[in-house]
Protein backbone atom coordinates (compact mmCIF):
# COMPACT_ATOMS: atom_id res chain seq x y z
CA UNK A 1 0.00 0.00 0.00
CA UNK A 2 1.11 3.52 -0.63
CA UNK A 3 1.37 6.29 1.89
CA UNK A 4 -1.89 7.32 3.51
CA UNK A 5 -2.67 10.99 3.17
CA UNK A 6 -4.88 11.96 6.05
CA UNK A 7 -6.88 15.13 6.68
CA UNK A 8 -9.32 16.20 9.35
CA UNK A 9 -12.83 15.43 8.16
CA UNK A 10 -11.85 12.33 6.20
CA UNK A 11 -14.57 9.70 6.32
CA UNK A 12 -13.41 6.09 6.62
CA UNK A 13 -15.10 3.44 4.44
CA UNK A 14 -18.31 2.34 6.14
CA UNK A 15 -18.49 -1.08 7.74
CA UNK A 16 -21.61 -3.14 8.34
CA UNK A 17 -21.24 -5.94 10.89
CA UNK A 18 -23.71 -8.73 11.57
CA UNK A 19 -23.99 -10.44 14.93
CA UNK A 20 -26.05 -13.61 15.40
CA UNK A 21 -26.56 -15.91 18.37
CA UNK A 22 -23.90 -18.16 16.87
CA UNK A 23 -21.55 -15.21 16.70
CA UNK A 24 -22.15 -14.44 20.37
CA UNK A 25 -21.36 -18.02 21.31
CA UNK A 26 -18.20 -17.82 19.22
CA UNK A 27 -17.12 -14.64 21.03
CA UNK A 28 -18.01 -16.10 24.43
CA UNK A 29 -15.66 -19.00 23.82
CA UNK A 30 -12.89 -16.88 22.32
CA UNK A 31 -13.03 -14.31 25.13
CA UNK A 32 -13.92 -16.78 27.91
CA UNK A 33 -16.77 -14.45 28.95
CA UNK A 34 -19.56 -16.91 29.70
CA UNK A 35 -21.93 -14.52 31.46
CA UNK A 36 -25.40 -16.08 30.94
CA UNK A 37 -26.91 -12.79 29.70
CA UNK A 38 -25.03 -13.61 26.49
CA UNK A 39 -26.62 -17.02 25.95
CA UNK A 40 -29.78 -17.41 28.06
CA UNK A 41 -32.93 -15.37 27.44
CA UNK A 42 -34.23 -16.67 30.76
CA UNK A 43 -31.20 -15.46 32.70
CA UNK A 44 -31.18 -12.14 30.87
CA UNK A 45 -34.86 -11.51 31.68
CA UNK A 46 -34.32 -12.39 35.33
CA UNK A 47 -31.97 -9.41 35.39
CA UNK A 48 -34.54 -7.15 33.74
CA UNK A 49 -32.96 -7.27 30.29
CA UNK A 50 -35.07 -7.79 27.17
CA UNK A 51 -33.16 -10.89 26.11
CA UNK A 52 -29.73 -12.14 25.09
CA UNK A 53 -27.25 -9.34 24.44
CA UNK A 54 -24.06 -9.27 22.44
CA UNK A 55 -20.93 -8.74 24.52
CA UNK A 56 -20.08 -5.05 24.73
CA UNK A 57 -16.49 -6.05 24.12
CA UNK A 58 -17.51 -7.81 20.91
CA UNK A 59 -19.09 -4.60 19.67
CA UNK A 60 -16.11 -2.52 20.70
CA UNK A 61 -13.59 -4.98 19.26
CA UNK A 62 -15.42 -5.65 16.01
CA UNK A 63 -15.99 -1.93 15.38
CA UNK A 64 -12.27 -1.22 15.66
CA UNK A 65 -11.86 -2.99 12.35
CA UNK A 66 -13.11 0.15 10.58
CA UNK A 67 -9.95 1.84 11.86
CA UNK A 68 -7.47 -0.99 11.32
CA UNK A 69 -8.82 -1.76 7.81
CA UNK A 70 -8.19 1.89 6.99
CA UNK A 71 -4.74 2.31 8.53
CA UNK A 72 -3.68 -1.24 7.67
CA UNK A 73 -1.89 -2.17 10.84
CA UNK A 74 -3.45 -2.75 14.25
CA UNK A 75 -0.06 -1.77 15.70
CA UNK A 76 -0.80 1.82 14.64
CA UNK A 77 -3.57 2.02 17.25
CA UNK A 78 -2.24 3.87 20.30
CA UNK A 79 -5.44 3.90 22.32
CA UNK A 80 -9.11 3.06 21.91
CA UNK A 81 -11.99 3.95 24.20
CA UNK A 82 -15.77 3.76 24.24
CA UNK A 83 -18.79 3.87 26.50
CA UNK A 84 -21.37 1.10 26.27
CA UNK A 85 -24.44 3.26 25.84
CA UNK A 86 -27.03 0.85 24.46
CA UNK A 87 -27.06 -2.94 24.53
CA UNK A 88 -27.16 -4.89 21.27
CA UNK A 89 -30.05 -7.30 21.67
CA UNK A 90 -29.75 -10.31 19.40
CA UNK A 91 -32.87 -12.35 18.60
CA UNK A 92 -32.78 -16.12 18.16
CA UNK A 93 -33.09 -16.10 14.38
CA UNK A 94 -30.82 -16.62 11.38
CA UNK A 95 -30.52 -12.98 10.37
CA UNK A 96 -29.03 -11.54 13.54
CA UNK A 97 -28.52 -7.83 14.00
CA UNK A 98 -26.59 -5.44 11.82
CA UNK A 99 -24.26 -2.87 13.34
CA UNK A 100 -23.61 0.13 11.11
CA UNK A 101 -20.17 1.55 11.69
CA UNK A 102 -18.88 4.87 10.41
CA UNK A 103 -15.79 6.81 11.38
CA UNK A 104 -14.08 10.07 10.61
CA UNK A 105 -10.83 11.80 11.36
CA UNK A 106 -11.55 14.56 13.86
CA UNK A 107 -8.05 15.77 14.71
CA UNK A 108 -4.53 15.49 13.42
CA UNK A 109 -1.59 16.43 15.62
CA UNK A 110 1.76 15.65 14.06
CA UNK A 111 1.46 12.05 12.89
CA UNK A 112 -1.30 11.15 15.38
CA UNK A 113 -4.84 11.08 14.02
CA UNK A 114 -7.93 11.01 16.23
CA UNK A 115 -10.62 8.83 14.69
CA UNK A 116 -14.17 9.06 16.04
CA UNK A 117 -16.16 5.86 15.58
CA UNK A 118 -19.95 5.74 15.40
CA UNK A 119 -21.79 2.41 15.76
CA UNK A 120 -25.56 2.07 15.51
CA UNK A 121 -28.23 -0.59 15.36
CA UNK A 122 -31.80 -0.35 14.14
CA UNK A 123 -33.96 0.87 16.99
CA UNK A 124 -36.76 -1.57 16.24
CA UNK A 125 -36.59 -5.33 15.99
CA UNK A 126 -34.92 -6.49 12.77
CA UNK A 127 -37.97 -8.32 11.44
CA UNK A 128 -39.94 -5.06 11.54
CA UNK A 129 -37.30 -2.71 10.34
CA UNK A 130 -36.98 -3.50 6.65
CA UNK A 131 -33.77 -1.93 5.46
CA UNK A 132 -33.90 0.55 8.30
CA UNK A 133 -32.97 4.16 8.06
CA UNK A 134 -30.46 6.17 9.99
CA UNK A 135 -33.12 8.18 11.85
CA UNK A 136 -34.40 4.97 13.45
CA UNK A 137 -30.98 3.83 14.60
CA UNK A 138 -29.53 4.13 18.07
CA UNK A 139 -25.93 4.52 19.05
CA UNK A 140 -24.49 1.50 20.80
CA UNK A 141 -21.10 3.03 21.57
CA UNK A 142 -20.68 6.47 23.12
CA UNK A 143 -17.73 8.72 22.40
CA UNK A 144 -15.84 5.87 20.75
CA UNK A 145 -12.49 6.99 19.47
CA UNK A 146 -9.01 5.80 18.68
CA UNK A 147 -5.71 7.56 18.31
CA UNK A 148 -3.73 6.19 15.41
CA UNK A 149 -0.14 6.80 14.38
CA UNK A 150 -0.05 7.63 10.70
CA UNK A 151 3.18 6.58 9.03
CA UNK A 152 4.21 6.60 5.41
CA UNK A 153 4.35 2.82 5.38
CA UNK A 154 1.22 2.21 7.43
CA UNK A 155 -0.47 -0.81 5.93
CA UNK A 156 2.79 -2.67 5.49
CA UNK A 157 3.91 -2.84 9.10
CA UNK A 158 1.54 -5.45 10.46
CA UNK A 159 3.72 -8.47 9.80
CA UNK A 160 7.09 -6.72 10.06
CA UNK A 161 6.41 -5.05 13.36
CA UNK A 162 5.82 -8.32 15.14
CA UNK A 163 9.00 -8.32 17.20
CA UNK A 164 9.32 -4.71 18.25
CA UNK A 165 7.64 -2.12 20.34
CA UNK A 166 5.61 0.46 18.47
CA UNK B 1 -19.19 -1.66 54.46
CA UNK B 2 -19.59 -1.23 50.71
CA UNK B 3 -16.84 -0.06 48.45
CA UNK B 4 -16.05 3.64 48.85
CA UNK B 5 -13.51 6.30 47.96
CA UNK B 6 -11.27 5.01 50.76
CA UNK B 7 -10.55 1.97 48.59
CA UNK B 8 -8.98 4.02 45.80
CA UNK B 9 -5.40 2.86 45.36
CA UNK B 10 -6.07 -0.69 46.47
CA UNK B 11 -4.20 -3.12 44.27
CA UNK B 12 -4.13 -6.88 43.99
CA UNK B 13 -1.34 -9.36 43.32
CA UNK B 14 -0.57 -9.92 39.65
CA UNK B 15 -2.27 -12.83 37.95
CA UNK B 16 -0.35 -15.95 37.01
CA UNK B 17 1.32 -15.59 33.60
CA UNK B 18 -0.95 -16.09 30.59
CA UNK B 19 0.75 -17.47 27.48
CA UNK B 20 -0.64 -15.80 24.34
CA UNK B 21 -1.08 -18.60 21.84
CA UNK B 22 -1.32 -18.65 18.07
CA UNK B 23 -4.56 -20.62 18.25
CA UNK B 24 -6.19 -18.13 20.64
CA UNK B 25 -5.26 -15.14 18.47
CA UNK B 26 -6.78 -16.83 15.42
CA UNK B 27 -9.90 -17.81 17.38
CA UNK B 28 -10.35 -14.33 18.86
CA UNK B 29 -9.88 -12.48 15.56
CA UNK B 30 -12.29 -14.90 13.92
CA UNK B 31 -14.89 -14.20 16.63
CA UNK B 32 -14.52 -10.50 15.86
CA UNK B 33 -14.94 -11.23 12.16
CA UNK B 34 -11.63 -9.49 11.56
CA UNK B 35 -9.40 -10.89 8.83
CA UNK B 36 -6.55 -8.41 9.24
CA UNK B 37 -3.38 -10.15 8.01
CA UNK B 38 -1.67 -9.44 11.35
CA UNK B 39 -3.99 -11.95 13.02
CA UNK B 40 -4.02 -14.63 10.34
CA UNK B 41 -1.82 -17.57 9.55
CA UNK B 42 1.56 -16.41 8.34
CA UNK B 43 5.15 -17.17 9.13
CA UNK B 44 6.43 -15.65 12.33
CA UNK B 45 4.54 -14.70 15.46
CA UNK B 46 0.97 -13.45 15.09
CA UNK B 47 -0.19 -10.17 16.63
CA UNK B 48 -3.23 -10.15 18.91
CA UNK B 49 -6.06 -7.67 18.21
CA UNK B 50 -5.89 -4.59 20.50
CA UNK B 51 -9.03 -5.55 22.41
CA UNK B 52 -7.64 -9.01 23.20
CA UNK B 53 -6.17 -7.20 26.20
CA UNK B 54 -9.67 -7.28 27.72
CA UNK B 55 -9.55 -11.07 27.94
CA UNK B 56 -6.44 -11.10 30.12
CA UNK B 57 -7.50 -7.96 32.01
CA UNK B 58 -10.76 -9.63 33.01
CA UNK B 59 -8.80 -12.48 34.57
CA UNK B 60 -7.61 -9.94 37.15
CA UNK B 61 -11.15 -8.90 38.10
CA UNK B 62 -11.74 -11.97 40.24
CA UNK B 63 -9.47 -10.82 43.06
CA UNK B 64 -11.44 -7.58 43.42
CA UNK B 65 -14.84 -9.26 43.28
CA UNK B 66 -13.65 -11.77 45.88
CA UNK B 67 -12.44 -8.99 48.22
CA UNK B 68 -14.83 -9.20 51.22
CA UNK B 69 -14.23 -5.53 52.09
CA UNK B 70 -15.91 -4.28 48.93
CA UNK B 71 -19.22 -6.13 48.69
CA UNK B 72 -19.08 -6.30 44.88
CA UNK B 73 -20.81 -8.93 42.79
CA UNK B 74 -20.01 -9.68 39.18
CA UNK B 75 -23.63 -10.74 38.67
CA UNK B 76 -24.84 -7.28 39.67
CA UNK B 77 -22.22 -5.44 37.63
CA UNK B 78 -22.61 -3.64 34.32
CA UNK B 79 -19.62 -2.67 32.19
CA UNK B 80 -20.09 1.05 31.48
CA UNK B 81 -16.99 2.02 29.57
CA UNK B 82 -13.65 0.70 28.46
CA UNK B 83 -10.35 2.18 27.40
CA UNK B 84 -7.13 0.62 26.14
CA UNK B 85 -3.81 2.44 26.16
CA UNK B 86 -1.42 0.35 24.13
CA UNK B 87 2.33 0.25 24.67
CA UNK B 88 2.71 -2.56 22.22
CA UNK B 89 0.27 -5.17 20.99
CA UNK B 90 0.62 -8.64 22.39
CA UNK B 91 2.21 -11.30 20.25
CA UNK B 92 2.06 -15.03 20.15
CA UNK B 93 4.43 -16.37 22.78
CA UNK B 94 4.16 -13.44 25.20
CA UNK B 95 3.74 -14.44 28.85
CA UNK B 96 1.47 -11.76 30.29
CA UNK B 97 0.48 -10.85 33.82
CA UNK B 98 -2.35 -8.53 34.83
CA UNK B 99 -2.33 -6.23 37.85
CA UNK B 100 -5.52 -4.51 38.94
CA UNK B 101 -5.73 -1.21 40.82
CA UNK B 102 -8.89 0.60 41.92
CA UNK B 103 -8.51 4.19 40.68
CA UNK B 104 -11.87 5.85 41.33
CA UNK B 105 -15.00 5.10 43.35
CA UNK B 106 -18.23 7.10 43.40
CA UNK B 107 -21.36 6.02 45.26
CA UNK B 108 -24.63 7.14 43.70
CA UNK B 109 -27.62 5.84 45.57
CA UNK B 110 -27.55 2.06 45.30
CA UNK B 111 -24.96 2.15 42.53
CA UNK B 112 -21.22 2.02 43.03
CA UNK B 113 -19.27 3.41 40.09
CA UNK B 114 -15.88 1.75 40.23
CA UNK B 115 -13.05 2.61 37.86
CA UNK B 116 -10.24 0.08 37.65
CA UNK B 117 -6.98 0.01 35.78
CA UNK B 118 -5.44 -3.29 34.80
CA UNK B 119 -1.80 -3.09 33.77
CA UNK B 120 -0.69 -5.84 31.44
CA UNK B 121 3.00 -6.58 31.18
CA UNK B 122 5.24 -9.42 30.13
CA UNK B 123 6.82 -11.51 32.85
CA UNK B 124 10.06 -9.74 31.85
CA UNK B 125 8.43 -6.46 32.91
CA UNK B 126 7.76 -4.93 29.51
CA UNK B 127 4.53 -2.88 29.66
CA UNK B 128 1.96 -3.92 27.05
CA UNK B 129 -1.36 -2.24 27.73
CA UNK B 130 -3.41 -0.49 30.37
CA UNK B 131 -7.06 -1.51 30.27
CA UNK B 132 -9.28 0.96 32.14
CA UNK B 133 -12.88 0.01 32.90
CA UNK B 134 -15.76 1.67 34.67
CA UNK B 135 -18.05 -0.86 36.31
CA UNK B 136 -21.47 -0.08 37.76
CA UNK B 137 -22.23 -2.33 40.72
CA UNK B 138 -25.78 -2.41 42.02
CA UNK B 139 -25.78 -2.99 45.76
CA UNK B 140 -28.28 -5.42 47.23
CA UNK B 141 -31.30 -3.41 48.31
CA UNK B 142 -31.87 -4.91 51.77
CA UNK B 143 -29.35 -2.67 53.59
Amino acid sequence: MSAVAVAVGDELPELVLTITRAGIVHYAGASTDFNPIHWSDRKARELGLPGVLAHGMWTMGACLRIVTDWCGSPSAVLDYSARFTHPVQVPDDDQGVRVFVTARVTELVGDIATVAVDARVDAVQPEESGTGNSAARVKVLGNAKAHVRITSDVGAVSSQNAGGAL
Amino acid sequence: MPIGPEHVGRSYPSTAPYRVSRAKIIEFASALGDDNPAYEQHEGPLTAPPTFAAVIAASAWGAMFDDPDLGLSLQRTVHADQRFDVERLMHEGDDVTATLTITKVRNRGATDMVTIQVHLATVQGEPLCTATSTLLNNRQVAE
